[in-house]
Order: structure tokens, then C-alpha cells, then sequence
């Protein structure tokens, strides 16, 4: 009962976060004079085949799994109270790095694999570091050294692309780095629609996806069940309780950016060594931000996180069938900014009501409820003390 | 007894009070803040509220000032009654508040500082002629002496406070409350402000002066309201009345006694602190020089007016500050260089002051809040893992030994009243059976019950051999549980006393410095 209750209260925001973002949707296409019932059952669409709807599937499921990762990278920083904004640097430099090294080695198939994704890991790892060692050692907002090194990133990634690992030709169009050869490429898992009995599809199902589980298995291991992951949420949920509690918090930065950083590292990678074979001028860009999203919708849990990530890639894939329906793809994007926005205000009100309820469960109202006082006064500058007077008063 | 009975009487001239508090009583969960306050005010006057750190000043002064409302009790203003239902409707009866640490912005001048939420406008722009001319007015009127265009960052702590003042007198003014002013001011400053509090009260204004420190108040007020344990116990007349005498009524005479008088203390000691030093951000160093033993079996009382370096001398303890100087020997071992966690795994238990900054994780349900600070030992952790069901087990644990009152460990910590919060955070530090315990203001802000259940948990701990650090502000608790007590002032412990021959009183005087200079029987 009180375990339904609380799933029930988790999935309340963001349920309600889809609802509005859907309302809205629909009436900003009424305004540009279309129907919201056609984009709603474009939406809902897979195809008329069963070939057609395993690869709806497909696209889907692979849209999902970079996003998931993305989603992960952001939460692991999120609950320990880091904005990390630089994922999108991270993975950047990781794919074209990565995608560098696996064109230039040849190694038996699953050392090579191995190697690719170590070295997109540690470069991811090490870029978000700068960010974590800028903080610890001078202090410098994490929010916005990652911005800022997401336009070095984004340089940085486009001289290695057009000087050292440039692969494609003199006045190609379409610049890349060399191809990864057949040793560094993942295998589809296509066999698993065999074994479910339904039709092959088109296309291929990245086998990163296995990867991907597992690296969400862990992670939430890692948060929830570990030392270090509770030394991570108490700092989260309070930064002085954690360090009196003898938590290093600059270690914890360090750690917790260095560990977002190094899965930021494969967000490129499902579709590096499932599709691409290499990094170039087309390569998907975008999904550090959408991972943002992501991670705000699934709060920061890496199931939540799954689910978001199926959600976006579910809108993602109409993209396409919309505009043949004569709807712009940009309303998959409106409703992704709205349920993101949505999610942002329904999050803080259901956190209230169960903060409320707890009080209630309490029995003796306690400490936490509505602070009298002190949140009538101006606002000091940082640092002014506001006497709490529940403390003073029984002393 | 200095008590003059001024109860019920008008005031000589007939005109209404200022400000009259009838029956004023403010419940906050599990407490009482505020009991059957009675204040009366006259216009032109300087009325000082004096008494112990958390005997409920603040709470008042924020009823005055419309920051909360009492639960029963009524307020009169120039003799009518008054409802205040926020700081705005205050400002517009004409009571300001001088806060104890400043709410100004460093980067505004004084001006924008002195304006800010009440400007002056021109056609929708800052009429800054209009402002400058009116600080200038103000100024000169009450010699506060600002000059509108400097940026607040470049002055001093008392140019600040008169920023303060100025901007409540700009908002028309015409009672003051001033929480505990002195406080941050050096003497010479101190002398600066009361000749501007002169200056305030022979223009008719009215001043509420909140303080602990006795002397200043008999300097300055013109007569005192004296708050004990949430309750007005007397009026005294400034001139009439000693230091002592008002210190007798403010800590009272005939309180029930956390005692424990046969001696538990052993020849070991469990911690060892010496020339420890602590900066300050600004000025003398917060921790200044300090040399301390605790024995096992021994409580080591510090008592002091808040803000004498209690918090800096806990955190440099543990681990959470940095020393300029000192070394802090633990069992043995030399500390200085240790780690929280370190320290903590050596057998440091912590009772923090500020359990919702320090001790808790408020969103986060008992269990966890019982590994907070324990993650590195069972039983609730098994090596890289958290075990969660000896993590909850040992929560109930908890919850049964300690008589915690909760549904269960999965309740978050934010439901708990404060006692009950502090039982768990006291089990918790217990069952990992410390050596030490640093106990900063253990029964703070909980109920009587819970008051007297902690006191019983620290007495058994420490016949049990456990060191313990007492830091409070309750007198009573100090003296009842401390087998040495030091008193510290300004950084420095500046006497060792014996509990076993010691007043409140005499102990009260040490901490505000009218003992200044006397070594107490040690």
C-alpha cells in the first residue's frame, strides 16, 4: 500500500507533465490551422505491416538508447546537486576521439569494441574533469564552465574532424573520419525479433542497447546501493549534513563529474558502432541537451530515465510521418519542450504534497513544516545567518 | 529585588503607550516560544529586552514586527489595538527593525541600499536628487553622518548598522527594534551607536533594544523587560539595579537541575586540544589560542554567549574548519591532519548545533538518516554495499531504545518533531559507542520530555567511560551535567570553573564579561 502510494506519487509529475504538454500541442496546432487528431494518430502510427511496425521499433529503440545514456550522464551529477550542462561537450570529444582511434588500430573484434569504448569513456571523463577540477580548485560554477566548454568541444571536435583524423576526400561534401573497420563495429541484435517470433525489420537494432542496460543496471546499483552512490545523495540532499557527516565533497565532485563525464562518453557510441562506423559533419548532435530533458522527466532515476528516453524517441520517430500528413516536425519538438517545462513545475508540486503528507504521517506536524518567520524578511546577501526560532525557543 | 511591579499602571503623563504586549503566546511544534508576554513601552524611550539566548527574544521581536503571528494575546499600538499580519503592516504602523546581521547589498550604494523597495520615482526612474536630499535630511537630522554615493561594500560594520537604521527611518519610522546591535560592533562603535540612539529618542522616537549584555543595557536603556524561558519575569529600572541583579533575572534562581555529582571522570584522556586557532574572515581569530583536555568519563562543559567561537572551536574538531595553528590529540593519536571521515571512524561522535544543516537529511527516510556519518561501518554497511535491512533493523532499533517517535524507517526525517529528530541523531552517534561525543546545544529547540531523556542518555554514557564536550547556552544543563566548564569569550576561554560551587548567576557573568578578568574556583 505505502509502496503503491509512493510509485503512484513518482509517476504523478510526470504523467501530468505529458498531459499538459499534449493540451498544449494540440492547441498550438488548431492555431496554425491543422488538425490535432491527424497528429495524434500519425503519432500513434507504426505501419500497416508487421515489418513496417517492428521497424517503427527499431527506430525507436534506437533513438532511445543514446538518449538514455545521455539522460543517465546528467542524473548522476543531478543528484549530487551538479548541473552537469556539458554533456553534450563530452560526448562530442568522446565519439570523434573514439571514432579516431577505432579507424587507426586493428585488434581482434571484441578487444577492439573494448577499446573504442574505453577511450570514448576516459575522454569523456577527463573533458568533464576539467569542469570538476575548475570547480574544486577555484570555485568556478559547474554550469557554466560546461557551457563554455561546449563550444570548445565543438571546435576542438571540428579541427580533429577537418585536420589529424579527416578520412574523407579533398572537397567532399560530407567531411568524416575514416571508417571503423569490421572488428570495431557492435553487432545488431536483429535475432531477438526471431526469438519473440515477430518480423525481421528493415533496419538493424543497435546492440548497444545490451550495453546500455547495463550501464543503467549499474548506475542505479551504484546510486542506490552503494556507499559511495548514498555518499553521493546526501550531498545531494544536503551538501553541510554530507561534509559533517565526513563526506570529502571535493572528492565527491570530482568523482561524480568524472563518472557522469565517462557515460556522457558513450552517448555517441550506438550509433558510431552501429550505423556510422564514423564521426562526420552529420553526426547526431543535440543528444547531450535532450538528455537533460530526459533526465528531468525520468527524476533522475534510471528507470524513470528508460522510460523518458522511450517517450522522446517515441515522439522523435514521427518526425518524419508528420510532415507527410502536412504537420511540421516541429511539433514533436513543442511537445518535448512543453513536457519538459510542465515536468520542471509539476516536480516541485508533487515533491510539496508529499513533503506535506509525510508531515502529516509524522503525526506532530515537526520541524519541516511551513517555516514561520523566516521567510518573511528580505533576503540577506549569502551567508546571513536567519535565526531559525523553533531552535531558539526550547533551548 | 530590582523587580519594580510596573504592572498595569499608566504611564505618569496619561498618554498611551507606544507599544503594549498583552498576554502574548506564540506555540511553534512541541514548544511553547512565546508564554503570556507582557511589554509596555513609552514613547521617547529606550526600552531594553534582556535575557538568555533562547529565552524567546527573537520570537517576540518577530510578533512586533508582523514576521509571524501570536497564538494568542494582543497588541497595542499608541494605545489601539493592532493586527500585524506582515513585516509591510508593521513598517506601516511605524516600527522598523534593525536586523543583527545586516540585509544589505554589498554592490549598491548607499543610497540604492537606504531606497531599495520604497523609491522614489520621476516619470518611472530613480528621482535620486529627491532620494540623496532626503538620506541628507535624515542624516543630518539623527548625525548618522552617510553620505548617499558610497558603495556599501567600502564601509564599516557601523557605517552598516547606520545604513540600517537610516533605511527604517526613511520608511517613517517611529519605534525601532534593534536585535542585538552590539553584538558585531567594537566598543568604540558601541559608544557611536548609543549617542545615535540619543539622538533618535530626543526626536521623540521610540527604540527596542535586544541584548544580553548587561552593562551596555544599564548604559543605554531607560528601562528593561527581562524574558525568561519565553516569559516576561519583571521590569527593573535601569539606574536602581545592578549587573547582577538583572543577571539573577534573567537565568532565575529555582530551576530544575540536570545533576550528576558523583565523579565518573578517569586519569585517560580521550581528547586533547592545544593552541588552537581559527581565523575569522574578518579581524581577531574566531578560535584564539584554546588548550583543552576532556578525560574519559568526563562532560567538559563550554559555556558562552553565542558567536564567542563554540561553533568554530566544534567544527575545527571536527575536521570541518581549517586551524592556523593547535594540534587536537584523539585517543593518542594526533588528529590535526585527519579527515572528517577519519576522525569520525576513530570513535568522534557528533551531536551537531544545527541538525537540520548538519545532522540530517531532512527528504530522506530514518534509515538513511542513520548511516549518515556511518557509511564507513556496520552494521549498516557491508563493504563497498549499504546493507538495508540492517540499516533498518538497527533504525528500529533506534526508534525502540531511544523512543523515537515515528511510523517506521521509512519515514522521511522532515515528519519527525525536532526532540524526536535529536533522539535519533543522539542513538545514532550512541550505537557507534564514541569515544568522544561533541554534544553542541543537544537539547535545543525539544520539547521538556525529550529534554530530560537526553540529559539521562548523557549521563549514562559518560558513567559508561564515554568523553563527553558539552556546548550549550542553557545554563542549568551546564552547571547539572559538567564536570569541568570553561568559559569562552571572544575566541579565548577565558575561566575554568567548578560546577559543583557555581550559580547560574556567577556563570552568566562570566560569559558576558562582567566577570571580566576574574578566575573563577577551578
Amino acid at each position: 500500500m505505502n509502496a503503491l502510494r509512493r510509485i503512484g506519487a513518482s509517476l504523478f509529475a510526470p504523467a501530468l507533465a505529458v498531459v499538459v504538454a499534449i493540451v498544449l500541442t494540440a492547441i498550438v496546432i488548431l492555431v496554425i490551422g491543422q488538425d490535432p487528431a491527424v497528429a495524434l494518430r500519425v503519432l500513434l502510427d507504426f505501419g500497416d505491416t508487421p515489418a513496417q511496425q517492428t521497424q517503427s521499433i527499431v527506430v525507436i529503440l534506437n533513438r532511445a538508447v543514446p538518449l538514455f545514456l545521455a539522460g543517465l550522464a546528467v542524473a548522476v551529477a543531478f543528484r549530487m546537486g551538479l548541473f552537469n550542462i556539458g554533456v553534450e561537450g563530452q560526448y562530442r570529444m568522446a565519439t570523434v576521439i573514439a571514432a579516431g582511434v577505432g579507424a587507426a588500430v586493428v585488434l581482434p573484434a571484441p578487444l577492439h569494441v573494448l577499446l573504442i569504448v574505453v577511450v570514448a569513456m576516459t575522454v569523456g571523463a577527463l573533458w568533464a574533469g576539467i569542469v570538476a577540477v575548475l570547480k574544486v580548485t577555484r570555485g568556478v560554477s559547474e554550469v557554466i564552465s560546461s557551457i563554455m566548454l561546449n563550444f570548445i568541444a565543438l571546435g576542438t571536435a571540428s579541427f580533429l574532424l577537418t585536420g589529424p583524423l579527416r578520412g574523407s576526400e579533398e572537397g567532399a561534401a560530407i567531411i568524416t573520419t575514416t571508417d571503423i573497420p569490421e572488428s570495431g563495429r557492435f553487432p545488431a541484435i536483429n535475432g531477438l525479433f526471431g526469438v519473440l517470433g515477430l518480423e525481421q525489420p528493415r533496419g538493424q537494432l543497435f546492440g548497444f542497447l545490451l550495453v546500455a542496460v547495463v550501464v543503467g543496471v549499474v548506475v542505479s546499483v551504484l546510486l542506490k546501493r552503494t556507499r559511495f552512490g548514498f555518499d553521493l545523495r546526501a550531498t545531494g540532499l544536503s551538501p553541510s549534513a554530507a561534509t559533517a557527516s565526513g563526506i570529502d565533497a571535493r572528492a565527491m565532485v570530482i568523482k561524480t563529474m568524472l563518472i557522469s563525464g565517462a557515460v556522457a562518453g558513450l552517448i555517441g557510441l550506438p550509433d558510431l558502432l552501429g550505423r556510422t562506423y564514423h564521426f562526420g559533419t552529420e553526426f547526431t548532435a543535440g543528444l547531450g541537451f535532450l538528455g537533460i530533458a530526459v533526465a528531468l522527466l525520468g527524476r533522475n532515476s534510471p528507470v524513470g530515465i528508460a522510460f523518458a528516453a522511450l517517450l522522446f524517441a517515441f515522439l522523435d520517430r514521427a518526425a518524419v510521418p508528420l510532415q507527410f500528413a502536412d504537420i511540421p516536425a516541429s511539433v514533436v519538438t513543442i511537445i518535448q519542450g512543453t513536457i519538459v517545462l510542465s515536468v520542471v513545475v509539476a516536480n516541485e508540486v508533487a515533491r510539496q504534497i508529499t513533503r506535506r503528507r509525510a508531515g502529516r504521517a509524522g503525526g506532530q506536524g515537526g520541524d519541516g513544516g511551513p517555516d514561520a518567520g523566516t521567510s518573511a524578511g528580505p533576503a540577506g546577501p549569502a551567508g546571513t545567518r536567519i535565526t531559525d526560532d523553533r531552535q531558539e525557543a526550547g533551548a | 529585588m530590582a523587580a519594580a511591579g510596573a504592572t498595569g499602571s499608566p504611564p505618569a503623563d496619561g498618554a498611551p503607550y507606544a507599544v503594549e504586549l498583552r498576554g502574548i503566546t506564540k506555540r511553534f511544534p512541541g514548544v511553547v516560544a512565546n508564554r503570556d508576554i507582557q511589554l509596555r513601552v513609552r514613547r521617547g524611550e529606550v526600552h531594553a529586552i534582556v535575557g538568555e539566548n533562547g529565552a524567546g527574544k527573537s520570537t517576540l521581536m518577530k510578533t512586533l514586527y508582523g514576521m509571524h503571528r501570536p497564538d494568542e494575546g494582543t497588541i497595542l499600538l499608541d494605545g489601539r489595538e493592532t493586527t500585524l499580519r506582515s513585516p509591510a503592516d508593521a513598517i506601516a504602523a511605524g516600527i522598523g527593525m534593525v536586523h543583527q546581521h545586516f540585509m544589505l547589498a554589498d554592490n549598491f550604494t548607499v543610497l540604492e541600499n537606504i531606497v531599495l523597495g520604497s523609491e522614489p520615482t520621476k516619470g518611472g526612474r530613480l528621482d535620486r536628487a529627491e532620494a540623496a536630499r532626503r538620506i541628507r535630511e535624515i542624516s543630518d537630522h539623527y548625525s548618522l553622518a552617510l553620505e548617499p554615493d558610497v558603495l556599501v561594500e567600502d564601509l564599516g560594520v557601523g557605517d552598516r548598522q547606520r545604513v540600517e537604521i537610516a533605511k527604517v527611518l526613511y520608511r517613517g519610522a517611529t519605534t525601532l527594534i534593534l536585535d542585538e546591535p552590539t553584538a558585531v560592533l567594537v566598543p568604540q562603535e558601541v559608544d557611536e551607536l548609543f549617542s545615535n540612539l540619543g539622538e533618535l529618542k530626543r526626536e521623540g522616537l521610540t527604540v527596542i533594544f535586544i541584548s544580553h549584555k548587561l552593562d551596555e543595557v544599564r548604559k543605554v536603556a531607560d528601562s528593561i523587560t527581562v524574558i525568561r524561558r519565553g516569559t516576561t519575569v519583571g521590569t527593573a529600572d535601569p539606574r536602581t539595579t545592578t549587573a547582577r541583579q538583572l543577571a539573577e533575572l534573567m537565568v532565575g534562581s529555582e530551576l530544575p537541575s540536570p545533576e550528576t555529582r558523583t565523579s565518573t571522570v578517569r586519569e585517560t584522556a580521550v581528547l586533547q586540544v592545544t593552541g588552537l586557532t581559527v581565523p575569522s574572515v574578518v579581524g581577531r581569530p574566531a578560535v584564539d589560542d584554546v588548550a583543552l583536555t576532556v578525560r574519559e568519563g568526563e562532560v567538559v562543559g563550554i559555556a558562552g554567549v553565542e558567536g564567542n567561537g563554540q561553533a568554530e572551536l566544534v567544527e575545527a574538531i571536527m575536521g570541518l574548519r581549517a586551524l592556523t595553528a593547535g594540534t587536537i590529540t584523539f585517543a593518542g593519536q594526533d588528529i590535526t591532519r585527519w579527515s572528517t571521515r577519519a576522525r569520525r571512524e576513530a570513535g568522534l561522535g557528533f551531536i551537531p548545533e544545527d541538525r537540520h544543516r548538519q545532522g540530517m537529511l531532512l527528504d530522506a527516510p530514518l534509515w538513511e538518516n542513520r548511516i549518515l556519518g556511518h557509511q564507513t561501518r556496520p552494521p549498516a554497511v557491508k563493504g563497498f554495499f549499504i546493507d538495508r535491512r540492517s540499516a533498518r533493523a538497527d533504525t528500529e532499533r533506534i526508534m525502540r531504545e531511544y523512543d523515537v517517535r515515528a511510523p517506521g524507517p521509512d519515514t522521511l526525517a522532515v515528519a519527525l518533531s525536532g526532540g524526536n529528530q535529536q533522539k535519533l541523531i543522539i542513538g545514532r552517534e550512541m550505537s557507534a559507542a564514541p569515544k568522544l561525543l561533541i554534544a553542541a546545544h543537544p537539547t535545543r529547540g525539544v520539547d521538556v520530555g525529550a529534554q530530560s531523556a537526553i540529559w539521562e542518555l548523557l549521563k549514562d554514557a559518560r558513567a559508561e567511560g564515554m568523553g563527553i564536550l558539552l556546548i550549550s547556552a542553557d545554563l542549568d544543563e551546564l552547571i547539572g551535567l559538567s564536570d569541568t566548564l570553561h568559559v569562552m569569550l571572544r575566541g579565548r576561554l577565558v575561566a575554568t570553573l567548578d560546577p559543583t560551587s557555581l550559580t547560574p548567576e556567577e556563570l552568566g557573568g562570566h560569559m558576558t564579561g562582567a566577570h571580566d578578568g576574574s578566575v573563577g574556583a577551578a
